[in-house]
């Protein structure tokens, strides 16, 4: 107990000397019962507590432990965490809590929301008040969540192969000479805590060579602008504004790029087809077939090697260049490119990928300032960005650390000894290695100090979006494992000798950024996620000839001879930082729809030239070995033969063959067991040994010559097993896909009702359902039902649908999905509950080399008239009264008699029980609300069932009706082109009504009578009637 | 040969049914002997080896039982492979057996007493191997009785609209039923061998014929209970089997929903039912040494009956092929193109070639009465009407309405050895009713004798009238 000092306890002991008066004898002799009697204003008991403190102390005591506890809500949040059994205010056990935060990508801050259960993040959706974001995002940031309880991430601190702690690196860091060389290796990133610790730390040591690390993606965008505008400048884009894209090998939509989000809505709302102004045109010239290609109105097969004399040419035919066009001076593209894009004048935008060297998007820079586009479609913002030669820098870096020039390399969250293959052997040759990572990865494993990093949710930082816009990352949950730091605190340590918290950091730095009440305005970036009006400052430049003319130079725009390959960043592992996460391994591409792997990629006519074959046997793809030789090195890669693609041009991805160290057990079973072939993450860590790295190729673009090495591997994915020719015939004749160019849906607008397949002689129409006045939606117990006021319905719009599949990924996340792993899914029993399934299409004119791909995205169906429901002998698929089919899950046995029913085959089945071995941190990304199946139980999609329960609910108690929109779907939530429109189709004035009210709209497989609840709206392309 | 006054009353001018001119006595010797004497060796080896087929068996379904039906080559299009083209094709076999005995009893067809037994055998056995697969093939098999209906605590009764339901009505009706028909007709000759019999085994078999005297009474009870249960499941043998391929016709998958299933599948499944019974009968009458009661006539009327319902089953394939370009239906054209032409085709083409063409070489009397010919002839029929199966359950589904979710299916090893392991179970049970009961029905073979005329012995009939007295024709020497 506290001893507090109490205000009148000296006053009772105070003696008189003065005459005495009495009233009594026992007053007069004092006696204790005299004492106790009259010490009081009334009598004992009756105005105290019979013991202990008295009122006044109790109320000290109380006053001073509420100040107390109100000083626990000033405690840094780094401490210790609080047991969840002291309940923090305003939380509700089983209601989530959402927070904002931004996922640190690719130099810039994706901003999120998560979803926290229970102090538990669970699921990540995009921040819905953000511009950058509107609420969607990419499949990586859905990913990410799992990338956070990933097990195989590094838990302990490893120095020398010892295991230490943050202690010994604390003496470490604090004994590091002051005149030590260091090198850091630091992830691109735009935080400006970051930064400012980059400066003590600058200030600290003698030499510091800081490096942002772009490594595989490079930087030429970033150079291109410098050279054309001579200031670094990041092109940002507003495609909504657009009439006329010309994309150069650009994947735009593509979820690697930086602001896949953004340019997916802003593309979408271009293509508005039925709104007032017109349609835009996309042209795509690139090598590959991206989905952006995908989406192309036109799209060119080239080379990228050639790509550069493409430009030349267009710029040259824009008047923004002067010098050598090269071989495709005349191409017959350049003069519709160059009339169509002056037509458009502002509106028109060229877009240049990654791939393609400095010079072209000088170019691209050129003819958006030359076109009016600067300000309207593309906007160059001084984002800061070093344009430095990203690997002239590494060749120079590790040049100095070969001469021993260097004492320290620091690496945070970057990976060069796998991305450089040179990195390796110079690395061995400094003495001090610090490593900052999420794994033990190929660097780790070489570092001296590796010390286990947070995930972006469980640290403090801060940072700009793509657009500039400044927030503040905030954690969700300590950090997993005890040790973990962040790069920001690893880099404060170091730059100061004492530790430093993330928060105390990233609060200083934030001093300076927000004005008036400090604590008012924190907790307002904190909470909305992003500080407004803060992006970047718009670059108004000119374009000038000579740096042009310059960054051109050492560009060959002359034919290519010979076979290139082409990196690209892959679409679902990035350069590997997300190879370690099983969503996203078994994530389809979703152009080859390949999962598990990567795969040299190249188009049929090459590879039978170079006499590169594979065969389906037993619907898997067994393939060729290609080995690629360029400069001396050489990889082997399974051979992928794609339509659409150029001739001679070999596509790969990288982030592939990991070697991801993990303390884990491999799985061992008995013999009768399939418990170890079932675990995808019982053979150590997941990345390792999952296809092969491309990193030995020394450049994005290299000319090398293929030959066959072996034979016989498999290669999972899953569409095409087999018939991919037939495919597109059959697509076509039975009107799955219905699209039509902007002319003849004008002059046609019903033209999806001619693509509608006749089944029998008669109109299908005529037919009654069978049982039609019987039918179960018919009957009182459905129709007197509370939930029957809302019809559950959705609506896909196949115009805007670019096929990025971060639906694919939300659902996962959302309803607990498991993963199976390569083989598993060679057999075809992928669980995903929603797909994005890909046809190729040729037209007229369009051949099988240049066929044109199309998506279309596929949940259940939701059928009115569910054949699934009739055949179920245990009644364990039935339908709600809100029009969705659900499945039982607990009364299912598994028949499988409702998949085979199904004629969009969108049900999956528990093959085994995939959740059994599961390590515990891969329990803890489950959603609570969700069902968490075991083996030899069907599922599919239920429309989200637990998001529209909860509304109901929610509803229900405020006494109101649901709102539209009310109710949104995962798939729906994270759509970047808003393709997907949800809700009550009872309701006439609803979204989703509307929709349906749309000429283009039609149901798939209608006449079977079905009555699915999900439509698609026809695609509308706008070709230029000028070029085949 | 002479004739009886029986034959002289058929339309037609008969062989006898019986040859070797064997008498009552003969039979009962014939037939009880083998169940009486010392086992012989070879029985032993072959019982070895069924047994060892049927503890494959056991360890393939411990081994699903365990890891889960992953085990099997299923996938997502293919939610049904092995277990249940297995299943459709071991109901088919079964229906020989109660065809022959109820239906040819029902028409009075007097071959059928030779076989009928061991027919009938043969169905419940080949329904037990049937009886497997729906219990196993389910991915809760805990759960699997959830498809009867038991009254429970929650009410909670099956869906009724689902062919599979009635998969288990029909099945299990029908193995009740054809239990029930083959026990009645064995009960004379349990008494018999009982009578022969004397200890343990007497007492088993006493138990066993429930109190036979061969009284005129239990004569006439039985004959009425014998009729009534042929009544009962003459529409079995039609209905099992239309049920069964209602699991199908009732789908909507393109190769699946197809009216003309019901007529089509009981001709397949006689079809198929017949051809085991000539698998089996051809090897089982040599070994028991029982040609003259199981005759080659026998044996021609049955390929003549696979003739029939082999032409029958190879219209309807064509039927199928007409209607689906008829219809109009673009996903039925290209299921059956896809049949003939896609990645199944070998399936289609033994299918047609061993169900279609094979058969009609029993156009030939010649071929249809030579034992390894028509032996070979229903090893190919047994595999061609696995493949018919095989060919509608996993070619149908493999490739349906949209092409994005085609797949191909390939069986594991676990998949072939449980179909290899029920061929255990079928013999083991089999070889165990060929040691221990009478493996022809003796008492319905007596009545087809020469002798059971009632005027055999009347004068003109065959028995030499009054020549003889009852003494002499009991004895051996007669004919």
């Amino acid at each position: 107990m506290i001893e507090l000092p109490i205000i009148d306890s000296a006053a009772a002991n105070e003696q008189t000397p003065r005459a005495r008066y009495w009233r009594s004898v026992s007053q007069f002799e004092n006696s204790t019962e005299f004492q106790r009697v009259s010490g009081e204003e009334f009598i004992p008991g009756a105005s105290n507590a019979p013991e202990g403190a008295t009122r006044r102390q109790f109320i000290q005591l109380m006053g001073a432990s509420m100040a107390m506890a109100g000083l626990t809500a000033c405690r840094k949040p780094i401490e210790t965490i609080v047991p969840f059994s002291h309940m923090p205010e305003d939380r509700v056990e089983g209601i989530p809590v959402y927070y904002a935060t931004s996922m640190p990508f690719r130099g810039a801050l994706r901003p999120v929301l998560v979803e926290s259960y229970d102090g538990r993040p669970r699921k990540i959706e995009g921040n819905p008040e953000h511009p950058d974001s509107l609420g969607t995002c990419s499949s990586f940031e859905q990913a990410s969540i799992l990338g956070m309880y990933d097990p195989d991430r590094l838990s302990v601190f490893n120095h020398k192969g010892a295991t230490s702690d943050w202690g010994s690196f604390k003496s470490f860091a604090g004994q590091l000479a002051a005149s030590s060389r260091i090198v850091v290796l630091a992830e691109e990133s735009s935080s400006m805590t970051l930064a400012a610790t980059r400066r003590r730390l600058e200030q600290k040591f003698a030499s510091v060579k800081w490096i942002d690390y772009s490594g595989a993606a490079g930087n030429a965008s970033t150079r291109g602008v410098n050279a054309a505008f001579g200031k670094s400048a990041r092109a940002v884009h507003s495609f909504s504004n657009a009439k006329v894209i010309v994309s150069l090998d650009a994947d735009f939509l593509g979820s690697v790029d930086s602001d896949s989000v953004v340019n997916a809505r802003g593309y979408s709302a271009s293509r508005n087809v039925d709104g007032t102004s017109d349609v835009s045109r996309l042209y795509v010239i690139e090598s590959g077939y991206s989905i952006t290609g995908g989406m192309a109105d036109n799209r060119l097969r080239l080379k990228s090697s050639e790509i550069a004399s493409f430009a030349a040419s267009l710029g040259s035919g824009l008047g923004v260049y002067a010098g050598d066009t090269g071989v495709h001076s005349s191409h017959p593209w350049i003069g519709e490119l160059v009339s169509d894009l002056q037509g458009a004048g502002s509106g028109a935008v060229v877009v240049v990928g990654d791939n393609q060297p400095a010079g072209v998007h000088a170019l691209a820079a050129a003819m958006n300032a030359k076109l009016g586009a600067v300000g309207t479609t593309v906007r160059y913002l001084d984002a800061g960005d070093s344009a430095a030669d990203f690997s002239a820098e590494m060749t120079a870096v590790i040049g100095e650390m070969t001469a021993g020039n260097v004492d320290v390399v620091i690496t945070l969250g970057v990976n060069p000894v796998y991305d450089v293959p040179s990195f390796s052997d110079a690395y061995a040759k400094v003495t001090e290695r610090i490593h900052v990572s999420l794994h033990q990865d190929e660097t780790a494993q070489g570092a001296t100090w590796s010390i286990p990093q947070t995930h972006f949710l469980e640290e403090w930082g801060d940072g700009r979006s793509q657009s500039g816009l400044k927030a503040i990352v905030q954690p969700l949950i300590a950090p997993l494992y005890e040790g973990a730091h962040s790069n920001l605190e690893v880099i404060a340590l170091l730059a100061t000798g004492a530790e430093q918290f993330g928060y105390d950091l990233v609060r200083e730095t934030w001093r300076s950024e927000l004005s008036g009440n400090f604590e008012t305005a924190w907790r307002k970036v904190v909470h909305d996620g992003f500080y407004p009006s803060s992006g970047f400052s718009v670059l108004s430049a000119s374009a000038s000839a000579a740096g042009i003319e310059s960054a051109m130079s050492n560009v060959s725009v002359s034919a290519h001879q010979g076979i290139e390959v082409v990196t690209r960043l892959d679409p679902k592992i990035l350069d590997g930082r997300f190879a370690n996460n099983v969503w996203l391994q078994e994530l389809p591409d979703p152009t080859t729809k390949v999962v598990w792997d990567n795969i040299a990629q190249m188009s049929p006519k090459t590879a039978e030239n170079l006499g590169l074959h594979y065969k389906l046997n037993g619907g898997k793809y067994i393939t060729d070995i290609a080995k690629i030789e360029a400069g001396g090195v050489s990889v082997e890669l399974p051979v992928w033969i794609q339509p659409g693609l150029a001739e001679d041009s070999i596509q790969v991805t990288t982030g592939y063959g990991r070697n991801i160290l993990s303390d884990r057990e491999i799985r061992s079973t008995n013999f009768f067991d399939r418990d170890d072939h079932t675990d995808v993450y019982g053979h150590g860590a997941v990345a390792t040994g999952v296809g092969s790295s491309v990193a030995a190729l020394s450049a994005r673009i290299v000319t090398a010559t293929i030959t066959k090495s072996g034979s016989g591997y498999m290669v999972a994915s899953t569409q095409d097993h087999g018939a991919i020719e037939e495919e597109g015939k059959i697509v076509q004749k039975r009107g799955l896909f219905r699209q039509a160019t902007v002319e003849e849906y004008r002059a046609n607008p019903k033209f999806v009702a001619g693509g509608e397949p006749k089944p029998i002689r008669e109109d299908w129409a005529d037919y009654p359902t069978l049982w039609e006045e019987r039918h179960p939606a018919n009957t009182d117990v459905i129709t007197q039902s509370n939930y029957h006021d809302y019809q559950w319905g959705m609506v896909i719009d196949l115009n805007t649908c670019t096929g990025c599949s971060a639906c694919v990924v939300a659902c996962q996340s959302e309803n607990n999905i498991q993963v199976v792993g390569k083989d598993e899914v060679s057999r075809g029993r992928e669980m995903h509950w929603i797909r994005t399934d890909r046809y190729f299409v040729s037209g007229d004119g369009a051949s099988y080399d240049s066929p044109q791909m199309v998506i279309q995205p596929l949940p259940c169906q939701h059928c009115e008239n569910a054949p699934c429901e009739q055949v179920c002998p245990v009644a364990a698929t039935v339908h709600s009264p809100d029009g969705t089919n659900q499945m039982i899950y607990n009364r299912c046995i598994g028949t499988r008699y409702c998949a085979n029913n199904c004629p969009y085959k969108v049900r999956r089945f528990n093959f085994y029980n995939w959740t059994k071995t599961l390590p515990d941190t891969i329990h803890m990304a489950h959603n609570p609300n969700v069902t968490v199946r075991s083996r030899g139980v069907m599922e599919k999609c239920s429309f989200c069932i637990q998001r529209v329960r909860q509304v109901n609910k929610t509803a229900n108690i405020e006494s109101r009706p649901i709102e539209d929109g009310e109710v949104v779907t995962a798939c729906q939530q994270v759509c970047p082109a808003r393709a997907i429109t949800f809700g009550n189709v009872a309701d006439p004035n609803s979204a989703v009504s509307q929709m349906r009210t749309s000429d283009r709209r039609y149901e798939l497989l209608a006449e079977l009578n079905v009555k699915p609840r999900v439509s698609y709206l026809g695609r509308i392309r706008n070709p230029n009637p000028n070029l085949a | 040969m002479d004739k009886t006054l029986a034959h002289l009353a058929d339309f037609h001018d008969e062989a006898p049914l019986v040859k070797g001119n064997l008498t009552f006595h003969d039979i009962t010797e014939i037939v009880s002997s083998h169940t009486e004497k010392k086992t012989p060796l070879q029985w032993y080896g072959a019982f070895g080896l069924a047994l060892s087929g049927l503890m494959l068996m056991i360890v393939m379904i411990a081994y699903l039982f365990w890891n889960g039906t992953g085990v099997w080559g299923l996938n997502n299009p293919v939610g049904w492979g092995f277990a249940i083209v297995n299943f459709v094709f071991w109901v088919g076999i079964g229906h020989a057996g109660t065809l022959i005995s109820a239906i040819l009893f029902l028409f009075r067809q007097q071959w059928r007493t030779a076989i009928n037994r061991s027919a009938e055998a043969m169905t419940l056995f080949a329904v037990v191997c049937a009886l497997v697969f729906p219990g196993i093939h389910v991915g809760r098999v805990w759960a699997a009785y959830w498809m009867l209906p038991i009254p429970n605590q929650m009410g909670m009764w099956p869906q009724f609209k689902s062919p599979l339901l009635w998969d288990v009505f029909a099945v299990s009706t029908y193995f009740t039923v054809s239990a029930a028909f083959w026990y009645v007709g064995l009960i004379p000759d349990l008494a018999s061998l009982r009578d022969r019999a004397t200890g343990l085994r007497r007492k088993v078999f006493g138990v066993l014929a429930m109190g036979w005297t061969g009284a005129n009474r239990h004569w006439r009870n039985y004959e009425k209970a014998y009729l009534l249960l042929a009544a009962l499941c003459t529409p079995l043998v039609l209905s099992v089997h239309s049920v069964v391929s209602f699991d199908f016709a009732v789908s909507i998958v393109p190769g699946w929903h197809t009216t003309i299933f019901p007529p089509y599948f009981v001709a397949g499944a006689i079809f198929s039912g017949f051809a085991m019974v000539i698998t089996l009968m051809v090897v089982a009458r040599k070994v028991y040494n029982v040609e003259n009661i199981i005759t080659i006539d026998h044996l021609e009327k049955m390929n003549i009956v696979i003739l029939v319902t082999g032409s029958m089953v190879g219209f309807a394939y064509i039927t199928e092929f007409f209607i689906a370009w008829y219809s109009g239906v673009q996903y039925e054209q290209y299921a059956f193109t896809n049949r003939m032409f896609g990645p199944y085709a070998w399936a289609y083409w033994t299918m047609m070639t061993c169900n279609l063409f094979f058969p009609q070489f029993f156009w030939i009397k010649k071929l249809r009465r030579s034992i390894p010919f028509m032996f070979a002839i229903s090893i190919f029929v047994n595999v061609g009407m696995w493949f018919e199966r095989f060919v509608i359950t996993v070619v149908s589904l493999h490739r349906d309405y949209l092409p994005s979710a085609w797949d191909y299916y390939t069986p594991t090893w676990v998949d072939v050895l449980t179909f290899v392991g029920t061929f255990g179970l079928f013999f083991t049970l089999f070889l165990l009713f060929l040691r221990f009961l009478p493996m022809v029905a003796a008492s319905e073979v007596k009545g087809v004798l020469p002798e059971a005329d009632p005027h055999f012995y009347d004068h003109e009939g065959d028995g030499h009238g009054a020549d003889h007295t009852l003494g002499v024709a009991k004895s051996k020497t007669a004919h």
